[in-house]
């Protein structure tokens, strides 16, 4: 098996429980080193504990997960970071009192190679220039828009094999949703594989090699994102509404 | 005009004491979310360490202070290990709850070593004074402020340019996605612990040195006068806890130059519950309105509660009427006392399990009550059979009145809120001495008497209090039962969603509190009447916290769990008198032991 080739991230058969409620039925997914990789699926569907169970911010009741070829189920959330995963959180959660140079410095919290951080520094400022007139701004006075790109700078910052995304384009004007999508793309081509939940199937399957779909806690359907696009059950299940093609 | 120099510079020096324990409050609401009511004990600890170090070893001045911080830094991050760590996931009120614990252990440490006795500070610093624009000013002082400002210096430092730093503002302004930059939220809480002790056992030096005595009882006043800068200016703004201590010492200092020193705490609970109703988030916050506490797990420990049958209960109440037959005064004597606590203990079970109002200060009910029915009876000349019941009453109107500008507040908010009326109430008493006869407090009240007959024999004040207790349980299950009770629960579950039903929350909270007021009313007028002499500490603030771990023990809520805690922790420490040292100890580890493993009590929250 090549590089490319193998599974950066794999769960095997997790049962999760929000409370006496199970969430995910036997789960199993993987993502592949390189990739981006989107996991759709409506409300309800246990998209959110999946992002949790990968951060570690929620412990499955059985199964495991697998992150660069060592198991993480259990590990608690910042070991995790250290072993090379960013996340961009749902809803963004910057730090909106500190500035955006400090919430990039936080970016990097796990690395304490000074040098090596203000290199990374400039490489991410050279992808998000808007992002370098701000640098001294309070994180939470700048658009949506803008946020959302600290907050995909800032695990960027962490030097990730892995970023997960909580839906990046939630919430943002159309110009922006495209921008964001160009930028997940670039980031992906320098090297850093991208696991993204998203609700809107068509823009993720758009940029996304390949895609899982989430329904009530197992996988429904999963396959490459030409052929999930392609799909009569993915377009009337999910992009039958959506007027994009 | 000298002497106002002298009381500015003065305010100035108390304030910067003050802010040494607000900048702390600030920095662990920030990170944890948590009122850290152990705060004081720290300055306790902080003030004996320094005075031990001077006495016992001779230190020199820069080592004394380096002996305070180091062992006030341990014993915060104790504080931590112990208060917080262990109670992530349980309910919102349980790390404040463990917090008040430990400082009823940690205080009682100190007691038990150092004696309560107060104990003056050996002077480490020259005497002389400079006059200066009309008054002086001394080294103490210049050595306070300079400690104050060094602090501030080194803290806003580390908050800017250290790595550490950078993760404890991070936490405190959002602490989930904090952990998803792989922050260590465990360290940074122990981190914060350590700083916010060492500064805050740093106050109690100086303020051993300030006034050359210190007590293990000052514990509970710098708790409060650090919460009240913090609230000045704003939970967890560490700048705002600063200004809020300086206004808040220069507000004592002209308050006592104008109206003389009892006045000095009032002056400071005072402007606490002005800012609270006034402007919650502090001076400096733009909002008017408090935000919304996190969402995270439920108020109270859900449980199923303990189905006792109809038929035991009888057969308690049976047992209980027939204790007196048993001709031990002595037992009659802590039996009555377990039953007016009893009644206590159904008040506050109302009002902080069923509607979630963990009141901190509900002693002052029994204040009310007692000085109602007292005054009433000694003043008024009424018969002691209508002074009692009236007393209820009037304790009902008078608690609700003063707790109804606190009833838009939830959480933290009402604990620091009704703490602070609860010491409004034994100030007021102390002051206002036409009324209640002040500090000499109220002597020669009438014994127990209805119509005629004489209720003061042990067996009969037992036997009247068992009937009162019956009634006023009875009373209250029916209410719990009622429409009303599903409400009130509604208000403490979901007071939004509770509103959007159309159930008025200052309305029900009005109910719970006037009918808790009776119940508390009645037993401190009996109380008031059976000891025949109360003043303003009779009912002080340590009888809240025994309230409130009584009401823990039982269960939350829960009407016969009241009674039955109030019955264990009145009898269980009389059946152990050799531990009566020990005793305040005892309730700190029981209340810590039941927040930890038992957080629904024994017979369960309802």
């Amino acid at each position: 098996m090549s590089a490319t080739e193998a599974a950066l991230l794999r769960l095997d058969r997790i049962n999760s429980f929000y409370g006496p409620v199970q969430v995910h039925f036997d789960l199993s997914m993987e993502v592949r080193a390189g990739q981006i990789v989107c996991l759709l699926g409506g409300n309800a569907s246990g998209k959110s504990t999946t992002m949790k169970t990968i951060l570690g911010l929620q412990r499955p009741r059985s199964g495991q997960v697998w992150f660069d070829g060592a198991e993480i189920t259990g590990l608690p959330t910042p070991a995790i970071i250290r072993r090379g995963i960013g996340s961009v959180p749902e809803a963004r959660r910057l730090f909106g009192a500190m500035t955006v140079r400090e919430n990039l410095l936080m970016g990097a919290y796990t690395r304490s190679d000074r040098a090596a951080i203000a290199q990374d520094e400039e490489r991410v400022l050279a992808l998000f220039p808007r992002l370098r007139e701000r640098l001294k701004q309070k994180a939470g006075t700048m658009s949506g828009g803008e946020q959302q790109m600290l907050a995909m700078a800032r695990a960027l910052m962490g030097r990730p094999k892995l970023i997960v995304m909580d839906e990046p384009t939630m919430g943002l004007s159309p110009l922006f949703v495209d921008r964001v999508l160009a930028l997940i793309e670039t980031i992906n081509r320098e090297g850093v594989t991208i696991f993204m939940v998203e609700q809107n199937a068509s823009l993720a399957l758009g940029i996304a090699h390949y895609g899982y779909v989430l329904q009530t806690g197992q996988i429904a359907l999963d396959g490459p994102a030409a052929a999930l696009l392609r799909d009569p059950r993915i377009r009337d299940a999910y992009l039958g509404g959506t007027t994009a093609a | 005009m000298n002497a106002w120099f002298d009381y500015t510079v003065n305010g100035f020096v108390i304030g910067n004491i003050y802010a040494l324990l607000a900048v702390g409050l600030a920095l662990i609401y920030g990170v944890a979310n948590l009122v850290n009511f152990a705060h004081g004990s720290v300055y306790v600890v902080g003030a004996y360490v320094g005075w031990a170090a001077i006495t016992y070893l001779g230190t020199p001045l820069p080592l004394t202070i380096l002996c305070v911080v180091i062992v006030s830094a341990l014993v915060g991050v104790g504080i931590e290990r112990i208060g917080l760590r262990p109670l992530h996931g349980s309910s919102r009120i349980a790390p404040l709850l463990a917090t008040i614990g430990i400082t009823l252990v940690l205080d009682q440490i100190v007691q038990l070593i150092f004696s309560p006795d107060p104990r003056a500070v050996p002077m480490q610093v020259p005497e002389w004074r400079i006059p200066l624009g009309g008054g002086t000013i001394g080294a103490l002082d210049l050595l306070i402020a300079g400690i104050g400002l060094v602090s501030a210096v080194v803290l806003y430092g580390f908050l800017r340019f250290t790595k550490l730093g950078w993760a404890v503002r991070a936490t405190a302004q959002d602490s989930d996605a904090a952990l998803q930059m792989g922050v260590d939220i465990n360290k940074v809480n122990m981190a914060v612990f350590a700083i916010a002790s060492a500064l805050g056992g740093l106050s109690g030096l100086l303020v051993g040195m300030y006034y050359n005595q210190i007590s293990p009882a000052m514990s509970f006043e710098a708790t409060l006068k650090g919460i009240v800068a913090l609230i000045i200016g704003g939970l967890g703004n560490v700048p705002g806890a600063i200004a809020g201590s300086l206004i808040l010492g220069l507000t004592e200092s002209y308050g006592i130059a104008l109206f003389g020193t009892s006045y000095r705490n009032l002056f400071a609970f005072v402007v606490l519950i002005a800012m609270l109703v006034w402007r919650p988030n502090g001076l400096f916050a733009g909002r008017r309105s408090l935000p919304p506490e996190p969402m995270t797990g439920t108020f109270i420990t859900r449980s199923r509660p303990l189905k006792v049958p109809r038929w035991a209960v009888v057969a308690i109440i049976v047992v209980a009427a027939l204790l007196p037959l048993t001709g031990h005064p002595y037992l009659l004597q802590i039996g009555a006392n377990s039953l007016l606590y009893a009644m206590l203990a159904l008040s506050l079970t109302l009002v902080a399990g069923t509607v979630g109002q963990i009141s901190l200060g509900h002693a002052a009910l029994l204040a009310i009550g007692g000085y109602a029915s007292g005054l009433l009876a000694l003043d008024g000349g009424w018969p002691v059979a209508l002074a009692m019941p009236a007393a209820g009453l009037i304790t009902a109107a008078l608690g609700t009145a003063l707790v109804f500008p606190a009833f838009r507040l939830t959480g933290h908010y009402v604990s620091i809120a009704t703490l602070g009326i609860g010491e409004i109430v034994s100030l007021v008493i102390l002051n206002w001495t036409g009324l209640t006869h002040g500090a000499i407090g109220l002597g020669g009240i009438p014994p127990l008497e209805i119509f005629g007959y004489d209720f003061g024999s042990v067996e009969s004040t037992y036997w009247l209090s068992l009937v009162v207790l019956v009634l006023l349980a009875l009373l209250q299950v029916r209410l719990l039962n009622s429409h009303l009770g599903r409400s009130w629960r509604a208000i403490r579950d979901d007071s939004v969603a509770a509103r959007s039903y159309g159930v008025v929350g200052d309305r029900y909270k009005a109910l719970a509190f006037g009918y808790g007021g009776f119940a508390a009313g009645i037993s401190g007028a009996i109380t008031a009447h059976i000891y025949s002499y109360i003043n303003h500490e009779t009912f002080s603030a340590s009888i809240s916290i025994l309230a409130l771990t009584m009401v823990i023990l039982g269960g939350l809520g829960n009407v016969l769990g009241a009674v039955l805690g109030a019955t264990l922790l009145i009898a269980l420490p009389e059946a152990f008198r050799d531990l009566a040292e020990y005793r305040i100890l005892i309730y700190g580890v029981v209340l810590l032991l039941l927040i930890r493993f038992r957080p629904q009590g024994l017979l369960g929250t309802v």
